[in-house]
């Protein structure tokens, strides 16, 4: 009795499961997920947008040009050309024709003019990419002009993952706030079908797209936000996610011997610093900060809280990006020296340190508890504090007595370019914003000044001043520069097509996807 | 009469309803192994450093090298992904633990006992304030208050503590309270009162002490659902901050790995599942013990 | 009968009302700078002027106080620092997913904790009244979030039979028409008879459900054994008994019923528990409901957020409570 009642159930079960296995006909849309770690946007607003909407921005609009940091070439975009003045102050962009909104609008030069005009003009998120312009004009319907105020790679600056966008004026309100959830406001590849805020948007394919379609390709995006890593894990492991990211290195091993899924590791533009309060006591003493710096334990962390995907940094700019040099010196883990730098230093042996990282990051959490086991050794007790990055943004920024000695970050492109990672950092700051070790060196930023103003006329020359500038902040151990971390993307074994680019960090452009079953 | 009398006095019924209600436990299989397993929790949490094969990991120590080891004979329980001694962790984290919870059922005490013997003692308008109090309190979900006075107060094992506190301190009210308004018909208080005794005396040395033995029983067996509580703030991030190894937290970072590390989640819970269920066996007995209708002796 | 009920209403008034104060006292009045904290971390002090001028921070705090029970009249519980939106309008989107598992986790606690409860006091003292205990003190014991990820574990990991998380497979949500009558999922699918979504669905509730159902279906079990103890003690049960009525009939239809009141009481409570359960496991299991809006609201330090959930579960609680009080009142033995 009992036995073929456990028949029927499963007989039952089997039949339910054809059922749903064949209710998809074979020509129903290809679809493809993206499990994201945490919500797919934070403002529909591309001007506004400096987050995560990368990935979903990147894929809905255009900007003029795009960077290929592989390749360290300008790919062409809304902008098929552009020459630049013998002075580097005027940029003229030859539009390319024939492109259309997603509403069916026609894409001129007003339009570009009409974005980057109010972008600017909002001044939010990362619209100060844009500072230098002091003028668009519109030549012809094809043609705009960019005046500048002094000598800026616009070029780098145009095709910026954020803030470079052109959009519809028809998506703006009166008042210039954006009409959240309109479709069609972009030329990008794909348009919004729904989104659930703070959980997931799907995108369906723009069948008018200039750039065209190749077969096989994806017909509806979804980017879903799946903040535990093991459901990311299982997700890619059955297919239900096509890509997905930020999966712990341990899971990586495993998925590595998984013929399901294809795991790529890839340079990217994200290195971990440790910023240290180059302005207050204890740690305005030089000495100390060296001794620090030597107390990390570069390879062990890299190791543990990384797995080996990445290596000690040279310097502030990250392997891959132009100006990263492995002539620069390096501070190897060493305790001894240590220890002598400690005591030349002359710190007392009751030496208490206050290390700040953002909370629910795996890696900074384990970063900061190794650190802290070795700082024990020498005596030196470091009260490690996991924040919220706004509770720990705002401790940085507060009352300068209160503030911490040690930040851990970390520090991601926003232009192609060395400048976005010295400039926001290290440059002089009368109110600290980014600049959270507080350093201040009119030389370094002479020098890192210069070596933005040569970056279209001289890459070379510019490239020099930007080491040079490096080395002066690892003689002054402004910071700790802990490592320059690879990215692991992990795809399912039917996705085809999927290449990597840096300068846009874990943004996928599905356009140049296709799915091969 | 000295303090050490008066006080002597005033803990007797307390040791006499001890001694009773252990003695009422003790005939019961179940909740004599509870104690015994009690009893070396505490002995656990006192001798932890000693106990411990690793007691540097229970601190501040790391050992990459052996990050993520399933359990050997080496590491009973196998390491965490900073390669410590997940066994070592978690004894400590038998420390603070029952530590944390004594501070808040304690601090809990501290608030929910005097409200209590007022809201008896006095009667009338105190009472219904007090005892409305306690209902707006109680009325939050349980879990709740605590959540939002520890995001506000800011995330650490102290904060935790006292918004455990908080939202806790009204079930002594409400049970002291009980007892009070019987006591205070009672007939050495009638007699406190005759004599001119004032009221506030009255409530603190002859109420308070007199209808603290039970509630300090029922208290101590609280304890289980607060370090079920505690564990559970420290899960969402409100509670312990890494690297103390309080067992919420152990399981809290123990999510990214647990499909590869099955260890690693698991033996913290067993840990707080058999503390929580000890206490809660022992809660359930006293409860019966206490309870007239169906004590029998 | 009427005047308990009106008077259980006033109660419940003058609860909500000091729900309200304590909220806005742990909101406004505890943190250094409410303003700052409610403007975001990265206000300018324009911004936080602003801000100021909105909660009324400038005014005396009984005009505050009043002016924060107007919006709350109004249901408004201010915007999200994260997304800048209506939290009344969050909550009620990841509401139906909550409500769904809150509401499948009570029926399991009526269903299986009242009858085990009922037989555990029949058979006081009796194995199977021991094992029951067991089954509910351990219930109550183990940590919520632990044994999601145990269940995940075992039935996904090693078994593979339960997904691991979501509320339907991705193919069926993007393929297929969801129903959307009245938001709840599984309701919707079976009144518009699509089985394969239900059946999807179902096959996704299990392994939440059961996680979030185990701690209630204990409370209910413990509290009708003792509340059964109780009655079957009283004196009518023991006449029952004497003039011959069957045992079952005593147990199930004299004692039951007699023991509906506590045992309302004790499924309202436990309710609150498998709230409070979701907010622990939601984001194990990738569930878009209240609890997984709570877990980031953490993350992130989305105070109003945090407070709007806290001020919204706190009255729908304080009114289920009533609403338990009110149909005990309808009891007629507890007239007064």
């Amino acid at each position: 009795m009992e036995k073929t009642m456990k028949l029927f159930i499963v007989l039952s079960l089997i039949s339910i499961f054809i059922i749903t296995g064949s209710a998809f006909a074979a020509d129903t849309p290809t679809f493809a997920v993206y499990a994201l770690n945490s919500e797919p946007l934070t403002n529909w607003d591309p001007a506004i947008e400096f987050s995560n909407g990368i990935h979903v921005h990147n894929n809905m609009y255009e900007q003029l040009l795009r960077y290929d940091s592989i390749e360290e070439k300008i790919i062409p975009m809304l902008a098929e050309s552009y020459t630049v003045s013998e002075d580097g102050l005027t940029w003229t962009f030859n539009l390319r024709a024939g492109v259309k909104f997603q509403n069916g609008d026609d894409f001129t030069a007003e339009d570009v003019k009409f974005s980057v005009e109010r972008t600017m003009q909002l001044a939010a998120g990362a619209s100060y990419i844009w500072s230098a312009v002091e003028s668009i004009n519109v030549v012809d319907p094809l043609t705009v002009e960019f005046k500048l105020a002094y000598k800026n790679p616009l070029d780098l600056v145009a095709a910026t993952g954020y803030a470079a966008f052109i959009y519809s004026s028809k998506c703006v309100n009166e008042d210039n706030t954006w009409i959240d959830e309109t479709p069609g406001c972009g030329t990008g590849p794909y348009m919004l079908r729904s989104a659930k805020w703070g959980d997931e948007v799907i995108l369906q394919k723009f069948d008018g797209y200039w750039g065209g379609w190749q077969e096989n390709s994806i017909d509806i995006v979804v980017f879903k936000k799946v903040s535990e890593t093991a459901t990311r894990r299982q997700m890619i492991e059955t297919g239900e996610a096509a890509i997905t990211v930020e999966l712990p290195y341990t899971d990586v091993e495993v998925l590595k011997n998984n013929p399901e899924v294809v795991v790529s590791v890839n340079p990217s533009l994200q290195n971990l610093i440790g910023m240290f309060n180059t302005q207050k006591a204890p740690l305005d003493n030089v000495k100390l900060r060296q001794a620090l710096a030597y107390a990390f334990p570069y390879q062990a962390v890299i190791d543990t809280v990384i797995g080996g995907y990445g290596q000690q940094s040279y310097g502030m700019v990250p392997a891959g990006l132009w100006g990263w040099s492995d002539q620069l010196p390096r501070y190897e883990y060493d305790l001894e020296k240590a220890k002598a730098l400690l005591e030349e230093a002359g710190a007392g042996s009751d030496l208490s340190l206050v290390l700040t990282y953002t909370a629910g990051n795996e890696a900074e959490k384990s970063t900061a508890e190794l650190y802290k086991s070795e700082l024990a050794k020498l005596g030196v007790n470091l009260d490690i504090r996991g924040m919220p990055w706004d509770s720990q943004w705002e401790m940085a920024l507060g009352d300068p007595s209160q503030r911490q000695d040690i930040l851990m970050m970390y520090w991601w492109p926003d232009l192609p370019s060395p400048y976005s990672f010295l400039y926001s950092t290290f440059h002089s700051e009368d109110e600290p914003l980014f600049n959270l070790a507080y350093y201040k060196n009119p030389e370094f930023d002479q020098l890192i000044d210069g070596g933005n103003e040569m970056t279209s006329s001289d890459i070379e020359a510019a490239k020099q001043m930007f080491i040079d500038a490096q080395k002066m902040l690892l003689d002054d151990a402004a910071s700790i520069f802990m490592y320059d971390r690879q990215d692991i993307w992990v795809t399912y074994k039917t996705i085809q097509g999927f290449k990597f680019n840096p300068a846009y960090p874990t943004v996928v452009f599905f356009h140049e996807l296709t799915v091969q079953n | 009469m000295t303090q050490s009398t008066s006080f002597l006095r005033a803990v007797q019924p307390a040791v006499r309803e001890l001694k009773v209600t252990f003695f009422l436990l003790n005939r019961n299989l179940l909740q004599r192994i509870s104690m015994v397993i009690i009893l070396l929790l505490i002995l656990i949490a006192i001798f932890a450093p000693v106990i411990a094969p690793y007691p540097g990991h229970a601190i501040s120590d790391t050992n990459p090298k052996d990050k993520l080891l399933p359990p050997s004979s080496q590491y009973f329980f196998g390491t965490d992904e900073l390669g410590r001694d997940l066994f070592s962790r978690i004894l400590f984290g038998t420390r603070i633990s029952l530590r944390t919870a004594l501070l808040a059922v304690g601090l809990a005490l501290l608030i929910g006992a005097p409200l209590g013997a007022i809201a008896g003692g006095l009667g009338g308008i105190a009472d219904e304030i007090i005892m409305r109090l306690t209902d707006i309190f109680l009325s939050f979900p349980p879990l709740l208050l605590a959540i939002a006075i520890s995001s506000f107060l800011g995330p650490s094992l102290e904060n935790a503590i006292l918004a455990i506190a908080i939202s806790w301190w009204p079930w002594y009210t409400r049970i002291i309270r009980g007892q009070a308004v019987s006591i205070r018909e009672r007939q050495f208080v009638r007699a406190a009162r005759a004599i001119g005794t004032p009221l506030p005396k009255i409530i603190f040395s002859h109420i308070l002490p007199n209808t603290l033995a039970p509630v300090i029983v029922q208290a101590s067996m609280d304890i289980g659902g607060v370090i079920l509580t505690i564990a559970s703030l420290s899960f969402l991030g409100l509670g312990a901050q890494p690297p103390i190894p309080e067992w919420g937290l152990l399981i809290s970072s123990s999510r990214t790995y647990f499909l590869n590390a099955w260890w690693y989640s698991t033996f913290p819970g067993i840990a707080i599942f058999i503390t929580v269920m000890v206490f809660n066996l022992i809660g359930d007995g006293i409860r019966e013990v206490l309870d007239p209708r169906t004590r029998k002796f | 009968m009427t005047k308990f009920i009106l008077r259980r209403v006033l109660l419940g008034i003058i609860v909500l009302l000091g729900v309200a104060f304590i909220t806005f006292f742990v909101a406004r009045v505890v943190p250094s700078n409410p303003a700052a904290k409610w403007a975001g971390p990265r206000a300018n002090p324009e911004q936080i002027a602003k801000a100021t001028i909105e909660l009324g921070l400038d005014k005396p705090l009984v005009v505050q106080f009043g002016k924060y029970l107007m919006d709350l009249f109004r249901g408004n519980l201010g915007n999200s620092l994260r997304t800048r939106r209506p939290i009344t309008q969050e909550l009620l989107e990841s509401l139906p997913a909550t409500v769904e598992l809150v509401l499948l986790s009570t029926i399991a606690a009526v269903f299986i904790g009242i009858p085990l409860g009922v037989i555990s006091a029949k058979r006081k003292d009796k194995l199977i009244d021991h094992l029951s205990r067991l089954f509910s003190i351990g219930a109550v014991s183990l940590p919520t979030f632990w044994i999601g990820l145990i269940l995940q574990l075992v039935f996904f990991r090693i078994l593979d039979i339960f997904p691991m998380g979501g509320q339907l497979s991705t193919e069926i949500k993007i393929l297929m028409d969801i129903p959307k009558v009245t938001g709840f999922l599984i309701f919707d699918c079976l009144i518009t008879g699509n089985f394969t979504i239900l059946w999807d669905a179902l096959w996704h509730i299990v392994l939440p459900g059961i996680t979030i159902a185990l701690y209630p279906i204990g409370l209910v079990a413990r509290m009708t054994r003792s509340a059964m103890l109780e009655i079957l003690n009283e004196d009518y049960i023991t006449a029952a008994r004497s003039y011959g009525l069957k045992e079952r009939t005593v147990l199930w239809s004299y004692a039951l019923k007699n023991s509906i009141g506590p045992t309302s009481t004790v499924v309202a409570l436990s309710i609150g528990y498998t709230l409070v359960n979701t907010f622990l496991t939601e984001s194990i299991f990738t569930w878009p409901g209240i609890g997984s809006y709570i877990s980031s609201a953490v993350i992130g330090n989305d105070y109003p957020a945090i407070m709007g959930v806290t001020i919204f579960s706190a009255f729908s609680y304080v009114l289920l409570n009533l609403a338990a009080d009110i149909i005990i009142a309808l009891d007629p033995r507890v007239r007064t």
